[in-house]
């Protein structure tokens, strides 16, 4: 027991509830010493004072000014899973027979690429074909669109004649055609500013 | 996508993920739940209003705004709590508005080290608490806390305002254990030095 009073160092630790070596003899001396009791009172008093200091309240539109400058992003596994559950159905039951539907496309579409993944020399071979098609097609429409513009007699000659009397001939019609253009926009630039 | 009243009774650590994800409601129910801690920590820090709502609103958009380095180990409050602190005493450092301890600084070893460090009650923090006494923090154990240094006040808004552990506060202001229970026995006895005239 403890022929002083009490530090406040020692008040501190008889608050805080410690129970190690030494606070023993500092409860002891607390009941008997009139003095030190009361100022452990004194000290109660205020943490509970402490304990029941109010949180003061920010403006209203404090979360509104905060949110202003937050930058909320989304990541993109989030946005694509958020993105996915639209699609998800409400109900169980039509849950199970979208998850058995998009099983047996999965599974068609798994056999398909297998199979055009082991026969690649028909894929290859179709390929080819489409291509030839495609080349043929696009080669009667230029001619098309050439006879259009040019007539039947330039056709002619430019089917008869080089690659380079082509790209004259290519050359000038995109010249007149810029001309052209250019010539429109003077016109209704001047327009425009005559009215 | 939860509603604002489901996002209500989630843990932090929920609706941090959730804000993780840029749900807006998450952001916004996590400012709602630590608007009123966070102001009342910094307001009584820099004992001015619009002061202290200009500094809470940094503290949350330095944390919102960063979000995606959030630990999940740390308590999301702490995290908050330790940041609008930061943001506080930078202010009282830019300031230089502190009022110190009539004790000296706490890190005084002699009776010299006390008595050099110790701070005069001058016209400055007599006109601050002036002030005070037509504002909010009026009443006396307001005005007592106000004198206390500004590390001293953090520890003990944490402790007995915010009710947290001595090791939490530790974490929160990145201080040992034994120095957050040195300020806040210090704090205390400070404020039962400061409030005893009242008692007689």
């Amino acid at each position: 027991m403890h022929d002083r009073h009490l530090r406040p160092d020692e008040i501190e630790l008889l608050l805080d509830g410690e129970e190690g070596f030494g606070v023993a003899p500092l409860r002891a001396h607390v009941r008997i010493c009139t003095s030190c009791h009361s100022e452990l009172e004194k000290a109660r008093e205020l943490m509970i004072a402490l304990d029941a200091l109010p949180d003061f309240a920010p403006s209203v539109k404090f979360a509104d000014r905060v949110m202003s400058q937050v930058q909320v992003f989304e990541p993109w596994h989030a946005a694509a899973l958020s993105s996915a559950r639209q699609f998800v159905p409400a109900s169980r039951p039509a849950r199970v027979a979208a998850g058995v539907g998009a099983a047996l496309s999965a599974g068609v579409l798994t056999a398909s690429a297998t199979w055009a993944f082991a026969r690649a020399d028909i894929a290859l071979l179709l390929a080819q074909v489409g291509l030839e098609r495609f080349r043929d097609q696009l080669g009667a429409a230029s001619s098309d669109v050439v006879a259009t513009v040019l007539g039947q007699p330039g056709l002619a000659a430019l089917q008869q004649g080089s690659a380079e009397v082509a790209a004259l001939a290519v050359g000038s019609f995109v010249a007149v055609v810029g001309l052209g253009v250019v010539g429109l926009r003077a016109l209704a630039g001047a327009s425009r500013r005559a009215r | 996508m939860p509603k604002p009243d489901d996002l209500a009774t989630l843990p932090d650590a929920d609706v941090v993920r959730l804000a993780q994800q840029g749900r807006e409601l998450a952001f916004r129910e996590l400012v709602r739940r630590y608007e009123r801690p966070v102001f009342s920590l910094v307001f009584r820090m820099v004992r001015d209003r619009e002061t202290a709502e200009d500094l809470s609103q940094d503290a949350f958009v330095k944390v919102l705004n960063h979000i995606d380095r959030y630990s999940p180990e740390f308590k999301f409050s702490s995290w908050l709590f330790k940041i609008a602190n930061n943001v506080a005493i930078d202010h009282l450092r830019r300031r230089r508005l502190d009022t110190i301890s009539m004790d000296g600084s706490p890190h005084a070893a002699t009776a010299a080290e006390v008595e050099a460090t110790a701070f005069d009650l001058q016209s400055e923090q007599e006109s601050a608490l002036d002030e005070l006494e037509a504002k909010e923090l009026g009443s006396a154990i307001e005005r007592a806390i106000a004198t206390l240094r500004p590390e001293y006040r953090a520890c003990i808004m944490l402790r007995h305002v915010e009710g947290r552990a001595y090791e939490e506060i530790a974490a929160t202001l990145d201080l040992p254990l034994g120095t957050v229970k040195t300020y806040i026995h210090r704090a205390r006895h400070e404020l039962r030095r400061a409030l005893e005239p009242l008692r007689q």
